[in-house]
């Protein structure tokens, strides 16, 4: 099954310079794929593409088979998940159990029947004894666990991950990998922005290799 | 003119908002309006720059001008329903002084943001406003388009998580932008301790006394503006202010 596709997209900044072409490209569901490339080469913006934030001025994107121009970024953030370069940037609650249950409270819902996965999910991801710990004072391999998480209590089964490797130590790496590794068990897929060679070596995945913002492997 | 001394620029910046504030007869506020547009143009402001910011900020504007024409209901009716005033003359001149207000501090920035702010801290520091005070304004204006680009993230991240924002109640809505700035304002903590780590590991404030490379001079020109600035301004509230 195919998580992502993109059809023919050109993407242009408004205030132009940088172009992004896209001809092809398919992310298969339940797969990791690394998207690799220079500094520059549009990873960012592709992956942004991906899930919704940015809008293709020509061609198409499917996310689960539905074209995401009539989905706003709620209904595309039901099954895809975008953990940012600075996972501090999508945390709001005070604490780690209250970004859990934070989307029902904001929409006024009752967070009781969601406790359980709540509780299921952090124990998986081994968040349960910083339960009452608070957000800010997270490390940033934390902070991207809990991200993960959240999005797993949203639905999502596609997770676009923004060079989580980036200014992280080799244990802190082997964390995020095990991370990905336990989505992927899961059933769930990703793409992974990375420049690591050390991901690509673990995976044995397809790679997606961008440059000048353009898909040349 | 675009090349005249931060502190006549800063003066008429403080003239014009000065004015946006006190006046609000018709008349005055557009004429003000006019004056401070030309006086951005005259400054080398980029105007169309300016009105692409403006752009983003249009529904907000409209917005105020809106609850201003809806809310005033005194003066002279201009739509009247079923006995009801919708639109007074009041009113409408309300909303278009809110509008123009916004459009004289768009101006004035405009014209501030184009400023080299060493050139202006220096400056205010020689008029004897203390350094730091000058320096952290000046940086934390600068901070102010990242703290945008997070609260953006922020936003953006939050819909991801499959929260539609048009389908929030209003209550739960002003929660939901106050959780917005949590994230914002860790960012912007973190940065400016960063920062004056940086600062200090530089050498900032380890001496009592700064000297300045390039002082600022005002030249004729310049003490001619400031003087007809002056001027005007203290003419046109005496003119406006006497019954």
């Amino acid at each position: 099954m195919t998580a992502i596709a993109l059809y023919d997209v050109v993407f242009r900044y408004p205030r132009g310079g940088f172009a992004l072409k896209c001809p092809f490209l398919e992310l298969p569901a339940g797969e990791v794929t690394l998207i690799a490339g220079p500094n520059g080469s549009g990873k960012t913006t592709l992956s942004k593409l991906m899930c919704g934030i940015l809008r293709p001025q020509q061609g198409r994107i499917s996310v689960f088979g539905s074209g995401i121009e009539g989905l706003s970024l709620g209904e595309i953030g039901r099954r895809v998940g975008y953990l940012f370069q600075n996972p501090s940037r999508q945390l709001f609650a005070a604490t780690v159990w209250q970004e859990m249950l934070f989307v029902p409270e904001v929409l006024g819902e009752d967070p009781g029947p969601l406790e359980a996965r709540a509780e299921a999910l952090l124990a998986r991801f081994g968040l349960t004894e910083l339960k009452d710990r608070r957000v800010p004072t997270l490390s940033r391999g934390e902070k991207q666990r809990l991200a993960i998480c959240t999005m797993l209590m949203g639905g999502a089964e596609f997770f676009i991950l923004d060079e989580p490797t980036a200014g992280l130590d080799r244990p802190n790496r082997a964390e995020l990998y095990r991370l990905i590794d336990e989505l992927l068990a899961q059933g769930k897929g990703a793409a992974v922005i990375t420049h690591s060679r050390e991901a690509a070596a673990r995976w044995a995945c397809r790679q997606v290799l961008l440059e000048e913002g353009r898909v040349v492997a | 003119m675009s090349s005249a001394d931060p502190r006549v620029k800063l003066l008429w910046a403080v003239l014009c908002t000065s004015g946006a504030v006190l006046f609000t007869k018709p008349g005055w506020m557009l004429g003000l309006t006019l004056f401070t547009a030309g006086g951005a143009l005259l400054f080398g402001a980029d105007l169309a720059a300016a009105g692409r910011r403006l752009k983003k900020f249009l529904p907000v504007l409209l917005m105020i001008a809106a609850v201003q024409v809806v809310f005033v209901r005194t003066g002279e009716p201009l739509v009247v329903s079923r006995g009801t005033v919708l639109v007074s003359r009041e009113g409408l001149w309300r909303g278009l002084a809110a509008a123009l207000r916004l459009i004289v501090i768009f101006c004035t920035g405009a014209v501030m943001v184009q400023e080299d702010s060493r050139r202006v801290i220096n400056a205010l520091a020689q008029m004897g406003i203390p350094y730091v005070f000058c320096f952290s304004l000046f940086t934390a204006l600068r901070f102010l388009p990242l703290f945008i680009e997070a609260f953006g993230q922020a936003l953006t991240a939050l819909q991801l998580r499959g929260v539609d924002l048009r389908r929030v109640p209003w209550r739960q809505k002003l929660h939901l932008y106050n959780a917005l700035l949590i994230p914002v304002l860790t960012e912007a903590l973190c940065s400016v301790e960063k920062m004056a780590a940086a600062m200090e590991a530089r050498g900032f404030g380890a001496l009592p006394r700064r000297t300045i490379y390039r002082p600022a001079a005002m030249i004729g020109l310049d003490w001619v503006a400031a003087f007809v600035l002056l001027t005007l301004g203290l003419i046109s509230v005496r003119i406006y202010f006497t019954p």
